[in-house]
């Protein structure tokens, strides 16, 4: 009995010292980091770094919301959780001279709108949503776009992204509208035409995508660009499209919440990131395109050369960068809960 | 053997294959050889192997016993202490106890998850350990008292009476009487709030911090991509350690056995 | 002198004790709940102090009373099927020799000491198109393309039940065991055949087991959304997905709290109805479990 009691007391003395400065607490996706870079990291700097991991914005932003001084020094959000949590001041501003290598990024993927010249966030991985088919089911090139996922002969089959943004930015996008509109009448008009789809979606689904399509539990819909990379090297008969109406480009960037206890360790994590071999081992990890262009020479031939990772001008032409929708976020909710009733 | 026995013992025999098919699956995938779980390649001890050197898994592993062990034996104490008081004692806003647990056990994960983390930020209590702890005795507390109150409805108010009037001290009849009485249904308490700890996600996503991670999350975090043979491994082994654990229990409960005490 | 203040002592440390524990941990988070559900939502902030009942007001709207509805359904579904299993399950278990009956018993419980997302995850494995029960049903030449099983409401209604069964069988054995076999022997003496002696007998003298479990499978099966979700393909919208997408995707919060309170409220008013029918005196707080 004694020995276990001295047992957890050095247990809580070691957290209790854990706490100092050799550490950095990370808030990540879950897999979206390979171990190997973390460990590679802890290697190099004598770091160590506490991972956590979220699957879906929403559920970061609350922790952080309801209690800021949870101790997370780096988190990752999407374009418009960025956009939010910068104008919430849930962000603080990053000392760009601080960092080493930002001249490494894709200009391209720098300077958007939800962070006019990249203030408060340093892009991490970028992805597409687009569509993933089984040509065992369906003959290869019979899919092009959104509006295809409509057609009768799909009744019971699609796989739908568990994710309200997502889902209605393919209906927006079907109806000629903005992926991030406010507009009450046109978010009425996408929630009747994913009425319309229902009798072909099969599941939603945001965790385990990955693993239905090589499986063949789903044979065609909704994809992230990561997920179709990763289920092609397992299932060679999954094909991924680039919808015509246009598509979802989501970047996930690094960026440093308010309250972070460890600053100078964020800024260390971040600069290891920032190095194109690690940027490119990230990528190779995950399955995900590398928004660092000094990265491209490290990745692996077939992935340099994926049309999935990195399309050309013209298909980026219609790609999409999804912006914080503010109280709005409130009606597509409430029509996602009565599209799910009526399924 | 006539034939309405036959098909009882056939229906019990489907009731257990029913709750054990899916227990077997996944012993019987833990020595897959394959990363994909899905077909039988062969057998193989190496995700045995690779349980074995990942430390991770294992400091994750040993934090969620501690935590799962110090709660269950705190929720122990203080729900048997709250049975013990409501069944014998007047005081002021029992009723108010009374509704306090029965609340604590009908309400959703996610809201009591939510209302923690808003009372812990607004006491800045930072998030980590005793957080995780406190919010795990909080919700194993209501089913021991339930369990414990249960066993003590059974006995006859007298016996604490006669007791008292011999002169015993309330300490006394707890401890001397009470706790003796009671003990299966206090073991029985506390093996349900070891499971209870073992097994939550929801909560305890939302109460710990970046420092201190247990296994549900860990296994949470890790199922996405489809279970892994690891964690099948992983949770073979947990199952046949709470076999032996069950096996020892009852050996030593011999009579007054665990389950008896349950209802 | 000294015996009255001990036990003083040991009444107040204990009482004490748990008013500190639930007051600080229960009471107040409840409060907190309370009050959430009685402000608006914020623009910036979660939510604005200021007090409305227009939460409580939108729940009267279609989409959640629809919600509501269909979750209990789903729920009673379970529950049934729960019963109809548990029922002779309970019944045979009880009625074996008393060296097997706590062994049999305690293998009902021992699954549920693994995780059960683990477990849940096991079901897909099972029900999956290319998964065991399709490659045994294809090996045996019972079907030639593989059923769709996974991602229906079939594959929910399985895990749920899977997951809740023993709540239904613990309080019936429990009961079923009190019972006295006599009752049934005598009704067969005076010529009852076993359908009148299950109806006229069993079924009155084992309705508090039959309400205790049902009440136990009926109140998480309306929140247990995660087994829906894998299981399902996140087709429906239980109790359980409402709270939790208002806490997180809608970030409405006093919506959020506002359905939990109602839902607790819920729960506790079919909790005393069933105190009520139980009887006057005997029922109370151990009957949950």
């Amino acid at each position: 009995m004694r020995k276990i009691l001295l047992f957890c007391l050095s247990f809580f003395i070691i957290n209790a010292f854990a706490n100092d400065e050799k550490v950095v607490n990370v808030y990540n996706w879950s897999d979206y980091l390979p171990d190997e870079v973390l460990q590679q990291f802890e290697k190099e700097t004598g770091i160590h770094v506490n991972y956590s991991t979220y699957d879906n914005n929403e559920t970061m932003y609350a922790k952080l919301k309801a209690n800021p001084d949870v101790g997370y020094d780096i988190v990752v959000p999407s374009t418009y959780f960025i956009d939010r949590m910068r104008r919430e001041k849930m962000l603080q501003p990053i000392d760009k001279k601080r960092l080493v290598g930002l001249s490494n990024m894709n200009p391209a993927l720098m300077n958007k709108s939800y962070d006019p010249g990249n203030n408060y966030s340093i892009p991490y991985l970028v992805g597409s949503t687009g569509i993933l088919y089984n040509d065992l089911f369906y003959p290869i090139g019979s899919i092009n776009a959104w509006k295809d996922l409509w057609q009768e002969k799909y009744h019971d089959r699609l796989l739908l992204l568990d994710d309200v943004r997502e889902i209605f930015s393919m209906a927006l996008l079907v109806l000629g509208y903005s992926p991030d509109t406010t507009n009450p009448e046109q978010i009425k008009a996408a929630y009747q035409k994913l009425q319309a789809l229902l009798p072909n979606v099969k599941l939603f689904n945001d965790e385990a995508v990955k693993a239905i399509y090589i499986d063949e539990d789903a044979t065609i819909g909704m994809v992230w660009s990561g997920d179709a990379f990763g289920a092609q090297q397992e299932n060679p008969h999954l094909h991924f499209v680039f919808p015509k109406e246009g598509y979802v480009l989501s970047q996930d960037s690094m960026a440093i919440p308010a309250n972070a206890p460890h600053l100078a360790n964020a800024y260390r994590f971040i600069n290891f990131i920032l190095r194109p071999e690690i940027a490119a081992k990230i990528a190779a990890g995950t399955g995900y395109s590398t928004p660092n262009a000094a990265a491209m020479k490290y990745l692996p031939e077939a992935m340099r050369n994926s049309e999935i990772m990195y399309p050309n001008a013209k298909i980026l032409a219609r790609a999409h960068f999804q912006m914080d929708v503010g109280d709005a976020a409130d009606d597509y909710e409430k029509y996602l809960e009565q599209l799910k009733l009526s399924a | 053997m006539k034939p309405a026995q036959v098909s009882k013992a056939l229906f019990t025999a489907f009731i257990y294959a029913f709750f054990y098919l899916p227990i077997a699956i996944l012993i019987i995938y833990s020595f897959n050889n394959s990363a994909f779980s899905l077909v039988w390649h062969g057998f193989t001890w190496q995700w045995y192997a690779q349980l074995w050197q990942d430390s991770d898994l294992q400091i994750v592993t040993l934090h969620s016993v501690i935590v799962g062990v110090l709660a269950s034996t705190c929720a122990t104490i203080l729900g048997t202490l709250a049975a013990v008081s409501l069944y014998r004692y007047k005081f002021f806003g029992k009723k108010l106890i009374h509704s306090m647990i029965f609340i604590l056990i009908v309400s959703p994960d996610i809201v009591l998850a939510i209302s923690l983390l808003i009372l812990f930020s607004a006491f800045k209590i930072s998030l980590g350990f005793w957080t995780l702890l406190f919010a795990h005795i909080t919700f194993c507390l209501p089913f021991v008292a339930v369990t414990v109150y249960g066993r003590l409805a059974g006995f006859d108010k007298n016996i604490f009476e006669a007791a008292k009037d011999l002169g015993a001290s309330d300490s006394k009849i707890f401890f001397k009487i009470i706790t003796p009485l009671l003990w299966p249904a206090i073991l029985a308490g506390w093996l349900l709030s070891f499971s209870l700890s073992l097994d939550d996600v929801i909560i305890s996503y939302f109460v710990t911090g970046p420092d201190f991670n247990i296994l549900p999350l860990q296994i949470y975090s890790m199922v996405r991509l489809g279970v892994k043979p690891e964690i099948n491994a992983l949770c073979s082994v947990l199952f046949g350690v709470t076999l032996l654990f069950v096996c020892i229990s009852q050996l030593a409960l011999k009579r007054n056995s665990v389950t008896n005490a349950r209802n | 002198m000294v015996k009255k203040g001990h036990k003083f002592c040991f009444k107040n440390i204990s009482v004490t004790l748990i008013w500190c524990w639930l007051g600080f941990f229960a009471l107040i988070p409840t409060f907190l709940m309370l009050m959430t559900s009685l402000v608006q939502q914020g623009d910036t902030e979660l939510i604005r102090l200021q007090l409305t009942f227009a939460n409580y007001f939108t729940l009267f709207n279609s989409i959640y009373l629809k919600i509501f509805a269909h979750s209990l359904l789903v729920a009673f579904e379970v529950t049934i099927i729960c019963l109809i299993l548990g029922y002779p399950f309970a019944y045979i278990l009880a009625k074996l020799p008393e060296s097997l009956k706590n062994l049999a018993l305690l293998f009902v419980i021992i699954p549920f000491w693994t995780s059960s997302l683990i477990r849940t995850y096991a079901i897909v494995v099972i029900l999956k198109t290319k998964g065991l029960l399709n490659t045994f049903l294809l090996w045996l030449g019972l079907i030639h393309t593989p059923l769709q099983l996974l991602y229906t409401n079939t594959a929910a209604t399985i895990g749920l039940v899977y997951s809740l069964l023993p709540f239904m069988i613990l309080p019936l054995y429990a009961n079923i065991e009190k019972l006295d076999s006599r009752f049934v022997d005598a009704a067969r003496d005076l010529g009852a055949n076993s359908w009148q002696v299950f109806w006229k007998i069993l079924v009155p003298l084992t309705l508090p087991g039959i309400i205790a479990g049902s009440m136990l499978v009926l109140l998480p099966a309306m929140s247990l959304f995660y087994i829906s979700n894998i299981l399902g393909g996140a087709k429906t919208m239980l109790i359980g997905n409402l709270i939790e997408n208002q806490f997180l995707a809608a970030r409405n919060w006093p919506l959020g709290a506002t359905v939990s309170v109602v839902l607790t409220l819920f729960m506790a008013l079919m909790f005393l109805t069933y105190v009520k029918v139980r009887s006057k005196n005997t029922a109370d707080m151990g009957d949950l479990l």
